[in-house]
């Protein structure tokens, strides 16, 4: 089933279950900011590109899910922004935050190379390539486990081992960090 | 920590589950989130890894042909790259059979080289340093710039440091070498290092610097021990330096070319400064440093105020 934007389906099913979409969002830590961020959930699913919805009050959780997870990545910046291009007295003194352009594009290669190495470690081999289908390409587990020619099972114990790495990869960034 | 262990777990799981685009069961998930407030952290920390690992992968080509870590390039990017390079590098090394190796850097660029030994070695920008015998050697030879070493020390089979015409021997030690324009500055933060065992025989030990002009007798000082190698954490200190080797360290350091006034390059700087405000605009050394700066093409020219 299809849905359009504003004025129609999507709209509905936002306004019909904002309550619970701000229950999810305080539960996601959002605090006194949930009804400004559940405001923001609408506005970012109203100016994203047109297409059909297939299950819209999924859609709508998910978006708001991923607006909590990229706060707390902009809020706890390890890998792309270094703390110190935050903390320091530059930030005060000019008011800029980023650093130049090709500094990034080098720590991101840099960086690129180093999760591509912790998943290349991880066994079987087969691991980085479901990571990479499922996260990069944005293909469903499902659908994974009959590329792969393994079960649906099989599928998320590969995926479960790079989450694991990587969240004690980032753990370890960031105690390295703190140490810095 | 089992509790903590046990929440991780959850979280990993509502990860994978909210992360496949088939998800649905929202009101579960609310429900875990809602049980306990540690939930919510544990599951941002998992989802907010996958995600960056995700961005710089989808950043990355596929298969990139390039050498990877273990004589990876890259600017300066603080500590935590650093300390995840030191540890994956060293599991990457290359056991390379004997042969020259030479390293070089771009000014703004630093590499870590991992020796055989278990031994390291970090260029800072600007540098070129030779091991003429491989990496499985206890020889190198620093051609130009500045590099920490960490070294294994053997007895046996002391590391030997060539810098211009200068003899470094180690004794178990952690130190630092520049050679530039204005002479050889060593600093040592573990151990012992011998200057020119042959000839002035000067042993500097941990907590201690020698600084080597050109056409004078070396002078060893005290030097904080932090302060060794401090470029890798993106600051550096002058304690009556030169200006000439202020501008030569801030280019290695930053990539960006810095020279000094003529009819000034001698004038003594002191200050220390952290390298993150000079590259977003290197006039935020005027006050950091008390000097004045004048564009000059691509670069920009200190001169003492």
């Amino acid at each position: 089933m299809a849905h359009g934007k504003s004025g129609s389906g999507l709209e509905h099913v936002f306004l019909e279950n904002r309550a619970a979409l701000l229950r999810f969002l305080r539960a996601r830590g959002a605090g006194e900011a949930a009804e400004d961020l559940v405001q923001e959930v609408w506005l970012k699913v109203a100016n994203a590109p047109a297409g059909p919805v297939g299950a819209p009050l999924s859609y709508l959780y998910a978006v708001a899910n991923r607006l909590m997870i990229d706060r707390y990545r902009s809020a706890h910046a390890t890998a792309l922004r270094e703390r110190e291009w935050t903390a320091t007295q530059f930030d005060i003194a000019t008011g800029r935050s980023d650093a130049p352009d090709a500094e990034r594009l080098v720590a991101a290669r840099q960086l690129a190379a180093l999760v591509e190495q912790l998943l290349n470690d991880l066994e079987p081999p087969r691991v980085a390539q479901v990571f990479r289908r499922h996260r990069v390409d944005g293909v469903a587990q499902r659908d994974l486990a009959a590329e792969f020619g393994v079960s649906l099972s099989t599928i998320e114990a590969d995926l479960r081992k790079a989450y694991r790495a990587l969240n004690d990869f980032r753990a370890k960034m960031e105690v390295a960090q703190d140490e810095g | 920590m089992q509790a903590d262990e046990q929440i991780r777990d959850q979280a990993l799981s509502w990860a994978l589950r909210t992360g496949d685009p088939a998800f649905a069961d929202w009101e579960a998930f609310t429900a875990w989130l809602e049980a306990d407030p540690a939930h919510a952290a544990a599951y941002d920390a998992v989802a907010a890894a996958v995600a960056d690992a995700a961005e710089v992968l989808a950043a990355a080509p596929a298969n990139d042909d390039a050498p990877l870590l273990s004589v990876a390039r890259r600017r300066w990017m603080g500590g935590a790259i650093a300390a995840a390079l030191a540890v994956v590098a060293l599991v990457g090394v290359l056991n390379r059979p004997g042969g020259a190796e030479l390293y070089e850097t771009a000014p703004g660029e630093t590499q870590l080289i991992a020796l055989a030994d278990g031994s390291t070695i970090e260029l800072a920008g600007g540098t070129v340093l030779e091991m003429p015998e491989g990496t499985s050697t206890r020889e190198a030879v620093l051609r130009e710039g500045q590099a920490l070493f960490t070294i294994v020390h053997n007895d046996a089979d002391p590391f030997v440091l060539l810098a211009g015409a200068d003899r470094l021997v180690d004794a178990g030690t952690v130190f630092d070498v520049k050679l530039g324009q204005s002479g050889l500055t060593l600093g040592v933060s573990e151990g012992a290092v011998i200057y020119n065992p042959a000839a002035a025989n000067l042993r500097v030990d941990a907590g201690n610097g020698l600084v080597a002009r050109p056409g004078r007798a070396p002078v060893v000082a005290a030097l904080a021990p932090e302060l060794v190698g401090e470029w890798r954490e993106g600051r550096l200190t002058f304690d009556m330096a030169p200006l000439r080797e202020v501008a030569e360290d801030l280019t290695r350091a930053t990539g960006i070319a810095f020279t000094a006034r003529p009819g000034g390059r001698d004038q003594a700087i002191s200050g220390s400064i952290v390298l993150a405000p000079v590259l977003a605009d290197p006039r935020s050394l005027e006050g950091l440093l008390g000097v004045s700066l004048t564009r000059r093409g691509d670069g920009w020219e200190i001169a003492g105020q």
